[in-house]
């Protein structure tokens, strides 16, 4: 036998064989270079050079409408936005609506796809009816919470001053403490649908084998929820947190549709400052300022997030 | 499950109890915005509003649908989205199918990973330089401009979506049809999409609703009436001071009509299309 294998026919066989799988595997790397090349342009071109753009006006003057104003800026953008009056209490709110949407988002989502995991009738019917806020597009969403929350003729006003719950219609989108939690609402509203779908898929995977043998094991309700369904749970949730706490802190559609910042900038966050710098100021520098430090408080974020996800895949590994 | 008869009977309860204030509190605005539609405008502005409607009307449909703007917008969103949705088929195809057949070449790699990324930084960042981009290359208020700027979001989302169902489709057939002397090309023709046909529908759908929705590129590239999308447009309809809300109401009943036909279609493949990532809300 192993004389067989070391003629040199056989060699020169493996040789050739090695030789084809050679080049079948640049065939492949090929092949692969092909497929992602447009896409790859589109990134470029769409992602890559804007984003390049961004670093490069940050440090210089530019302006959308007097092509005169040019040259280095040092960190002239910064200081504009720092010193810009709207800066500090633009980036509180925007924590301030991020932290609300995205908790009473996971609220929501968790509570709906709890409900929704349970040995129930028509389940079908009922996840179609909580998907429905998500389906509709932010606009539509954002005019039609306006119209019912209007002081004048709105439902939500007359009907909750009839139930007593309040002595006049409140306008509560105009008002400088309620505006953005108005919106937030609204948010909530639109948004927490991704989470129920997605809390679902992960609940209905928990090993019922587990919640059996813990309930013959005399563990109520509460406990089984708290020590084995959610530990299960938080993979998903820790992803869902992250790219939810990035969608809205950059989210500009429903501020703008329903407040465009107002009243009196109390609804304006970031995003809203930076399409005013750009797009009323015409101050493409400082615009860019803000956005590379939008990305920096992104970037922390990711980080924070990586790190917890890896600590949280290291102990479930121990475990 | 091993649980006394008190405890499955009140958990019963709660959990319909929890789903009818969900089922109420996802339908009512939606039911509110139809109803308003559907109302003459002495019953849109009532101190006592109810659901019953005294004389119904389409008298709201028929002003959006013939004064106004309306349907040049709707058709100016149909062809934007089209536009995209085809375009970033056409690229995402071969993309999701490298995701899928080649996932361990560098490039490909590379490319996934940056398709990622570019999901996570959101457009109003970038504003800046692609309203000057475009108005560099001429593509101010013109249905190219929306067209390239939503492939942006849209290749991402579909080749992502592609990849999970080009994965379904076995890998011995592929090799099946190299022994036959199908080329890689003709592959991807003949059998991958013929096979992946329910998927790739579902993806183009996706995509044309999220193009559809989008607001901010179309709010900013496009100062042309006659080129405004839907979503800006409905936007204007409102007016800065006195809104004539059933007319309002009707024209985002007709906005949301694709989307909810498209979404009943949509319904099954959604959840696996947001747990495999390749969904943005």
């Amino acid at each position: 036998m192993k004389a067989l294998v070391d003629t040199p026919v056989a060699t020169r066989l493996e040789a050739a064989a090695r030789r084809d799988r050679g080049a079948r595997r640049a065939a492949l790397g090929k092949a692969a270079a092909v497929c992602v090349a447009p896409a790859a342009v589109f990134l470029l071109v769409l992602i890559a050079y804007p984003l390049s753009r961004v670093f490069w006006s940050a440090f210089h003057y530019v302006n959308l409408t007097n092509p005169t104003v040019s040259g280095f800026a040092r960190l002239d953008n910064f200081t504009t936005v720092f010193e810009d009056e709207h800066f500090w209490p633009s980036l509180w709110r925007t924590c301030e609506w991020t932290v609300v949407s995205v908790v009473g988002e996971y609220a929501l989502g968790l509570a709906s796809a709890v409900a929704l995991a349970q040995p129930i009738r028509a389940r079908s019917v009922f996840r179609a009816i909580v998907i429905i806020p998500w389906v509709i597009p932010i606009v539509v969403a954002g005019l039609n919470w306006t119209w019912m929350l209007t002081p004048d003729y709105g439902v939500l006003n007359i009907w909750m001053v009839k139930l007593g719950l309040m002595a006049k219609p409140y306008y509560w989108l105009g008002n400088l403490n309620s505006a953005l939690l108005t919106v937030s609402f609204v948010n909530i509203w639109r948004s927490f649908p991704f989470y129920t779908i997605s809390l679902l898929a992960a609940l209905l995977s928990v090993p019922r084998e587990i919640l059996e043998s813990a309930a013959m094991d005399a563990a109520g309700p509460i406990r089984r929820f708290v020590y084995i369904t959610m530990p299960e749970l938080k993979i998903v949730s820790l992803t869902l947190i992250f790219i939810h706490v990035i969608w809205t802190a950059i989210n500009f559609d429903f501020i703008w549709v329903m407040t465009q910042g107002g009243p009196y900038n109390a609804s304006e966050t970031l995003p809203i400052m930076i399409y005013r710098y750009a797009m009323e100021d015409f101050d493409v520098g400082a615009a860019s300022a803000l956005a590379m430090m939008t990305m920096g408080f992104m970037l922390a974020v990711f980080f924070i997030y990586w790190y917890g996800a890896r600590s949280s895949s290291r102990e479930s590994a121990t475990w | 499950m091993v649980t006394s008869g008190f405890e499955r009977r009140t958990r019963a309860g709660a959990t319909y109890a929890t789903l009818a204030l969900f089922a109420v509190y996802c339908l009512f605005p939606f039911l509110w915005m139809v109803d308003t539609a559907l109302k003459p405008p002495g019953e849109v502005r009532s101190l006592n509003p109810t659901f019953w409607i005294v004389n119904p009307t389409l008298e709201n449909f028929r002003h959006v649908l013939t004064d106004g703007n309306f349907l040049a917008y709707f058709r100016n969103s149909v062809i934007v989205a089209g536009g995209a949705t085809a375009l970033s088929l056409m690229i995402a195809i071969f993309c999701g199918y490298a995701l899928s057949r080649f996932p361990r070449e560098p490039i490909t790699r590379t490319v996934g990973g940056a398709l990622l990324m570019s999901q996570m930084i959101p457009g109003v960042l970038l504003l800046a330089p692609i309203y000057i981009l475009m108005r560099e290359l001429g593509l101010l208020s013109t249905y190219r401009a929306l067209i390239i700027v939503y492939c942006t979001f849209a290749i991402p989302l579909c080749s992502f979506m592609l990849k999970g169902f080009f994965d379904g489709v076995p890998g011995e057939l592929e090799d099946a049809a190299e022994m036959d002397g199908c080329s890689r090309f003709g592959f991807i023709y003949r059998i991958l999409l013929p096979l992946a046909a329910p998927g790739i529908l579902a993806t183009a759908l996706f995509c044309f609703v999220t193009a559809w929705n989008e607001f901010l590129f179309g709010y900013v590239l496009i100062n042309d009436e006659a080129r405004r999308t839907l979503t800006p447009g409905i936007m204007v309809f409102k007016g800065p001071h006195l809104t004539d809300w059933g007319a309002l109401m009707a024209a985002a009943v007709l906005a949301v009509v694709p989307v909810a036909v498209f979404f009943v279609y949509l319904q099954r493949f959604l959840m696996e299309g947001l747990t495999t990532g390749a969904v943005k809300g």
